[in-house]
């Protein structure tokens, strides 16, 4: 306790006031002294950094990666866009000469007369001048070569007014595999709180689907910095001295497994105004060769100016064709009649089925099952499994479907990429398709009352029920003609830096077993062969001279009274197969008349018979 | 009449004091004005005009203050530290729901209080209490048990907030409250020596190594003047060597870019691109400003909007610029005299409360002034500490002038025994 009255602790707390003062006033000599070396001695540097130059910040924006096809024809590019921006921090501080450098920018005209700029833009641009004081803010996008010569003739009275040159992305190919390769934006404000966009700050351009989104970060790079010196106009006299400015990185360009060659036949053999989807597959590796999604959109309307650009997504986005949509990963169909390739195969691989069953009741166009009358398409007579597949009969399935049982036939399919699993393709978007058994089927039919019966295998085990995306019926066919697993579908083949050298490639990796018996296999082959080279055949309209093609044909029922989807999958050759081909067309009638001379000229292009097409 | 105060003239009013006071607010004012002359806004809107709003509002808080008895004072010392604990908790804990907007404060619709504002004045109160009847003293480890946990709690939880800045202000108060509460200059020198070891032993230059040779003999020397127990004695022989050979030790196992992030920090010039663009720029701007400077609202530097945060943080900048070496001395001289005509009121009393109070108020004044001054001018890390008076801001300004209501509270309410 202290001794309130002690003069001894007075006379030393008196000291240490003193102590204290003492340890101020030296630091802030020291304070002092550095004021005085920035303010005297240093200061004639010090007043010409502020004075005559003033130091800007600038952000350099790394290039975006290219987009190439697998033989090295650039699919997507950049290309140089003038903008005409405000500079805040070089516009004139007083209001009433900001008013004029507004007013003297509506009075400029081009040499046709009509005046450069948008009144509204320039007003808006000026009103978030106010805030925006650090990046220069576009009012005039995509200006021409002139617009741009008539703003530098004039910079001495536009104080603030600047040009900017921004790479945008080019489509040289317009809507060419747009689904594939996407296209890019300014990020949105609800992915800026994304965690996987935690990087990325407003007014960054990102890609948004496709390619443009599944490589992002790779195309992005990693912008630069460099600090300039810059006039009262706000024009760049050039780098300060003494720093050394961070130079940009390109980002990663991505060699695609597309082949552009296939793509344009593919794209041309279904028309825009049809809906559909198309995938061309290489089963060996998962080499995704053509992807096309009918109706398309043109992803060059991004990098337009907003107006047009705003015009352009409305168009777009509101049409009820659904072009945003890419039918090829994300429409899910009913598979129809490919699907007893699984039913097929199932019966083989279980000792159900063999080349020699033939079932007791013939096809007489129907098949009484309990109270009910199960039609088929035609009258068939009896039949093996091969004339069965070729004819695509349905009684012998409904009878074979019974047999077997759902729960093999689906574990069969699963094998070979179908299910629920998406296949993993490398673009965002992909859905999963459906293999109904009693549980999932009432599950998902519990809202309206459904149960499951025996009788719904009927269905089922010709393909009516289930559903399949186009890519996985595509890879189904692939993988059951080589047999030898199935490989993840991808379209990247490898990443390049800017240089060419290879950063990394796509290794082929197995995602289903997609293994059967030799036997299965054998029949299997001469079934899916005879669909296309038997006189009879369903699907002998896509037949291709020379090359021993085997397909199924499928026809999707999905509304009463309506067309129904035409369905073609196709690979080839058989003997060694290099290339699987799927096609719906929605609402279009039989699989094998309108599907399969589609396929057939992807094929034909891709064995380099696309002369006799023409014939 | 019971209190002796309107016997003594000379007690009632430091008119000094109080026109210094007044003199700093009108600069803070001014300069707050030339800071944001650009910004286009009705005058009630402006920064200038709130800092005014601001400033009365806290005058007549102080004026408040000024009336309350030292024994109540007293009492209330630990329901305040409570208190403040319970707010930094809630800040803390319940950021998500409890508090509205980022970080580190709770929004209470008419008013934002800023809880590590708030605990400044409470633990300045709650430390200065207990050592005003709890002496310390090196030789008695034990005197330094209660100040200690008095301390580490709210150091610890505005630390967390992030708020590494308002931490090294309790560290400031406890730091001088111990001085005045016992503890000789050598003493002083032992506790801080560590502090000096990894400073100087963190870069492995000849220069440092023979600073850090010289300041293990001080050590000695001190210690051996002291003659203290002698656990204590290897206690600080050993937390020197240890703080220099665990410092250079640790920096060396740091990975490149962990060493290049911890200089940027201690010097922010070694990344111009980063943080030292602020720097960069305050300097341009101080330095440009001569001996004279450039003239009331002809700061270039600042009506470009080249300085961040101009009218809070860098404050000083603009004062730089604006009035040259002259108008920063002026400032440093008002502030001399604001912390000397502060510091003297306990001279008054023989109460180690008073003092206690006193000389924690005026610490807290001078840590904000230098490490905000050493800021602008690229001296020290760029930390987030307000100009007492200059800076724009309600929340300061409002401690600012508690703790002047405090420090004439003493001098109105104290008792010369």
């Amino acid at each position: 306790m202290f001794k309130a009255t002690d003069s001894n602790y007075i006379q030393n707390r008196n000291w240490s006031v003193l102590v204290f003062m003492c340890a101020v006033l030296l630091l802030f000599a020291v304070l002092l002294l550095r004021l005085f070396s920035l303010q005297y001695t240093h200061y004639d540097e010090n007043l010409q950094r502020s004075e005559n130059n003033r130091i800007r910040k600038v952000e350099l924006i790394a290039e975006r990666g290219y987009i190439y096809d697998r033989n090295g024809i650039v699919l997507v590019r950049n290309r140089p866009s003038y903008q005409i921006a405000l500079q805040a921090m070089n516009l004139p501080r007083k209001k009433a000469d900001r008013d004029s450098v507004f007013r003297r920018l509506l009075r400029i005209k081009d040499k046709d007369g009509t005046p450069l700029f948008d009144s509204a833009a320039v007003d808006t641009a000026f009103q978030r001048s106010n805030w925006i004081k650090n990046r220069p803010i576009r009012f005039l996008e995509d200006a021409s070569q002139e617009q741009v010569a008539i703003i530098e003739e004039r910079s001495s009275e536009l104080p603030g007014v600047i040009t900017v040159i921004e790479s945008r992305r080019e489509y040289p190919y317009g809507t060419l595999a747009s689904h594939v390769l996407g296209y890019t934006s300014e990020i949105s404000e609800e992915q800026l709180k994304l965690p996987e966009y935690q990087n990325y700050s407003q007014g960054d351009r990102v890609g948004q689907k496709g390619l443009e989104q599944g490589y992002d970060q790779e195309f992005r790079g990693t912008n630069g910095i460099k600090l300039v010196e810059v006039n009262a106009s706000g024009r760049e006299l050039g780098l300060v001295k003494g720093v050394e400015s961070q130079a940009p990185v390109p980002g990663l360009h991505l060699v695609s497994t597309i082949d552009l060659k296939l793509q344009k036949v593919a794209e041309a053999a279904i028309p825009d105004s049809a809906k559909g989807a198309l995938v061309a597959i290489d089963p060996r590796n998962g080499e995704i060769l053509a992807m096309v999604s009918s109706p398309r959109l043109d992803p060059n309307i991004f990098s337009l100016k907003r107006r047009e650009r705003n015009k352009g997504w409305a168009q777009v986005a509101l049409d009820s064709m659904r072009p945003l949509t890419n039918r090829a990963i994300s429409g899910t169909y009913t598979p129809a009649s490919v699907f007893k390739l699984v039913t097929a195969g199932a019966g083989l691989e279980n000792g159900v089925l063999s080349e020699t069953k033939y079932y007791s009741k013939p096809c007489t166009g129907g098949y009484q099952y309990g109270a009910r009358y199960q039609k088929c398409w035609g009258t068939h007579g009896n039949l093996n499994v091969v004339h069965a597949i070729r004819l695509s009969c349905d009684v012998f399935f409904y009878q074979a479907g019974l047999d077997i049982d759902m729960a093999r036939i689906n574990e069969f399919g699963r094998r070979f990429g179908l299910g629920e699993n998406p296949l993993g393709v490398d673009i965002p978007g992909e859905k999963g398709g459906w293999l109904p058994d009693s549980a999932s089927f009432n599950a998902k039919n519990k809202r309206l009352g459904w149960r499951w019966a025996r009788g719904l295998i009927l269905n089922l085990s010709i393909g009516q029920g289930q559903l399949v995306t186009p890519l996985q019926q595509a890879v189904l066919v692939g993988s059951l003609a080589t047999g030898k697993g199935v490989y993840r579908p991808h379209f990247m083949k490898e990443l390049r830096d800017f240089n060419g050298n290879v950063v990394k490639r796509f290794e082929p990796e197995i995602i289903r077993p997609g293994n059967m018996k030799p036997e299965t296999h054998r029949v299997l082959m001469a079934a899916m062969d005879s669909v296309v080279n038997h006189p009879g055949g369903t699907g002998k309209r896509g037949a291709v001279p020379g090359i021993r093609v085997g397909a199924k044909t499928g026809s999707g029922e999905w509304k009463k009274g309506e067309k129904t989807h035409a369905w073609y999958a196709a690979v080839a050759p058989l003997e060694n197969p290099e290339i699987a081909v799927a096609v719906i067309m929605e609402a279009a009638g039989g699989g094998g008349a309108v599907s399969g001379p589609i396929a057939r000229k992807v094929l034909m292009a891709y064995f380099g018979k696309e002369d006799e097409v023409k014939k | 009449m019971s209190s002796g105060r309107f016997l003594d003239n000379s007690l009632k009013f430091d008119w000094v004091f109080m026109l210094v006071t007044f003199a700093l607010m009108a600069c803070g004012v001014t300069l707050v004005y030339t800071a944001t002359v650009n910004e286009d806004a009705v005058f009630y809107e402006s920064f200038w005009f709130k800092q005014i709003i601001y400033f009365v509002c806290g005058c007549v808080l102080a004026s408040g203050i000024v009336f309350l008895k030292i024994d109540w004072l007293k009492r209330m010392a630990v329901p305040l530290y409570a208190v403040s604990l319970v707010l930094l908790c809630v800040v803390l804990f319940f950021a998500g729901d409890v508090v509205k907007g980022a970080g580190r404060w709770i929004d209470l619709g008419f008013f934002k209080l800023q809880p590590s504002e708030f605990a400044k004045i409470a633990y300045l109160i709650t430390i200065s209490y207990w050592l005003s009847s709890h002496p310390v003293s090196l030789r008695k480890v034990k005197t330094f048990v209660v100040p200690f946990f008095l301390f580490i709690v709210p150091f610890a939880l505005v630390l967390k907030q992030p708020d590494l800045s308002t931490a090294l202000v309790f560290i400031a108060v406890t730091y001088v409250g111990f001085f005045f509460a016992g503890l000789t200059l050598t003493d002083m020198f032992l506790l801080s020596s560590p502090v000096l070891s990894v400073l100087f032993s963190h870069s492995q230059t000849t220069v440092f190594q023979v600073l850090w040779g010289l300041l293990i003999c001080a050590v000695v020397f001190a210690l051996v003047r002291r003659r203290l127990p002698k656990a204590l004695t290897i206690f600080f022989l050993a937390a020197n060597i240890l703080a220099g050979y665990a410092s250079s030790m640790a920096w060396n196992m740091l990975e490149p870019h962990q060493q290049k992030r911890v200089n940027t920090f201690l010097n922010p010039m070694s990344d111009p691109l980063g943080d030292g663009y602020q720097v960069l720029q305050s300097l341009t701007a101080i330095g440009s400003g001569g001996l004279t400077g450039k003239g009331f609202g002809n700061g270039t530097q600042t009506n470009l909007a080249f300085l961040p945060e101009e009218h809070t943080d860098f404050i000083f900048s603009v004062l730089g610029e604006q009035f040259g070496f002259l108008g920063c001395a002026f400032i440093l001289g008002l502030y001399v005299l604001f912390l000397w005509r502060a510091t003297s009121t306990c001279k008054l009393y023989s109460d180690p409360f008073i003092t206690l109070i006193v000389m924690g108020a005026s610490t807290i004044f001078l840590f904000h002034i230098l490490v905000n001054i050493a800021m602008t001018i690229g001296l020290m890390p760029v930390t987030g500490l307000p100009l007492p008076f200059l800076s724009y801001g309600g929340s300061f300004a409002m401690t600012c002038m508690v703790l002047v209501g405090g420090i004439i509270c003493m001098r109105y309410q104290g008792r010369r025994q």
